[in-house]
């Protein structure tokens, strides 16, 4: 037996006195075509909602920043990500990258380690006053790629003489074209600011105004720059890491 | 008629490969989703909780578990909008719950249950609702158009051919391919396990 096809049974919905007789009684003895057009009629019942209100701008910044920061395994497909700084919830970053305390202890440890290697090496910082007055180390960040957990060295935060400088030893970045630049992020996740470049690729010391970190500038964030001019993060991040 | 029909399965195709597109993990799609459906799903928290805050943070947590638990999406047309509304529900009553504990602790509100089974009987067809409006400014005018004042403002077929200044032959066909449209949107949403 053939059923009244679905043009048939919106146009009993829709002007029923214009209908055949033979399709209003073949859907009053069938079933199959009783639920469709019962259907059909819940689509005409329900036809007259108010227009869908979009969320603010701010959720759509909050869902991708928390799945980027939660998901470092998700990018585009040559595993970098842009950088989105814009809402990003403070809490979803400080989660990931949390120090615990003798973590930070020892990764500051190593920073100073490795700063004080350098000024053997290079000779361009005394070595003796460094060792006998090596300030206050105040916070430190283990640095991790973004696209995986792997470790990309330590910053930390040393206080001496009411000067803050932050001292990166970065490790494994990718040697690609282009300079890496030092960024602070805060966690507000609103702003952001240069520091300066690892001129020798992986380390350096930088001296940034003491308020900064209270402010909330915590986020250590090494790019890669191209040499295009252009002041602005290249939104490529090799490393990143939250000063506790 | 038949390019009614055609669009919809050309529709059908853009939605089943943004799902395989997120099941696989681009973030990409996860943005187009967000754009497309962001607003069904905080309208839907809006009017099932009434407060502009929580339809904020649902929204946000819906987006957000649909990205984590994106592997136990079926890549299929109507699957990912009502996989949406699905998880949108235990978020909207993951939120009920919460206020219904404040509720207690605060010992204010006795009859908060019998309250919280007549909303969330209700919540069903809000969502349709919503399905059924979404359908409709999806359409590809002057179908969307057409079909807005047939069923939103009721007018006449006649009314409309004059208003929209179409044959009344048109008019009609519109309208019951409109129809139609949003019958398969619904229907999609519906008969989707959740």
């Amino acid at each position: 037996m053939f059923h009244v096809d679905l043009d048939d049974l919106a146009d009993l919905v829709l002007d029923p006195d214009a209908t055949p007789e033979a399709v209003r009684t073949h859907v009053a003895s069938c079933p199959a075509c009783r639920d469709r057009l019962d259907a059909l009629l819940d689509v005409r019942r329900l036809a007259d909602g108010e227009p869908l209100v979009a969320p603010p701008d701010r959720v759509r910044d909050r869902v991708l920043a928390q799945v980027r920061d939660a998901d470092p395994g998700a990018g585009t497909a040559d595993g970098r990500r842009p950088l989105s700084v814009a809402g990003a919830p403070a809490e979803a970053r400080r989660s990931r990258n949390r120090v615990p305390v003798w973590a930070a202890g020892l990764a500051a440890g190593i920073a100073l380690v490795a700063g004080l290697g350098l000024g053997r090496l290079t000779g361009d910082a005394p070595a003796t006053p460094e060792a006998t007055d090596p300030g206050t180390v105040v916070a430190a960040a283990d640095l991790t790629a973004l696209d995986s957990d792997a470790a990309r060295g330590v910053a930390s935060a040393v206080e001496k003489d009411d000067t803050l400088t932050l001292r990166v030893s970065a490790e494994g970045l990718d040697d690609s074209d282009g300079v890496h630049e030092v960024w602070l992020i805060n966690t507000d996740g609103k702003r952001m600011v240069a520091i300066g470049f690892l001129a020798s690729g992986d380390t350096g010391q930088f001296d940034v105004p003491l308020g900064l970190i209270e402010q909330g500038y915590r986020i250590v964030d090494i790019s890669v720059e191209p040499d295009d001019g252009d002041p602005t993060h290249s939104g490529v991040s090799l490393a990143r890491g939250e000063l506790a | 008629m038949v390019t009614g029909v055609r669009e919809f399965e050309e529709q059908d195709d853009v939605v089943r490969s943004l799902a395989a597109r997120l099941v696989a993990g681009d973030e990409s799609a996860l943005e187009v989703i967000y754009d497309r459906w962001s607003a069904l799903v905080h309208t839907y928290a809006l009017r099932a909780l009434g407060d502009a805050h929580d339809a904020e943070d649902v929204t946000q947590q819906v987006f957000v578990a649909a990205w984590r638990s994106r592997h136990t999406l079926t890549p299929s047309a109507s699957a990912l909008p009502a996989w949406l509304i699905g998880i949108a529900r235990h978020k909207i009553a993951d939120v009920r719950e919460a206020r219904a504990r404040d509720a207690r602790r605060s010992e204010a509100v006795a009859a908060l249950p019998v309250l919280d089974a007549v909303d969330q009987s209700a919540d069903g067809e809000v969502a349709e609702r919503l399905v059924v409006r979404q359908a409709v400014d999806e359409l590809p005018d002057p179908r969307r158009t057409i079909v807005l004042l047939a069923f939103w403002q009721g007018l006449s077929h006649t009314e409309i051919a004059e208003t929209v200044g179409l044959p009344l032959g048109t008019v009609k066909s519109h309208v019951r391919r409109g129809l139609i449209q949003l019958h398969q949107q619904l229907e999609g949403v519906r008969h989707v396990p959740r």
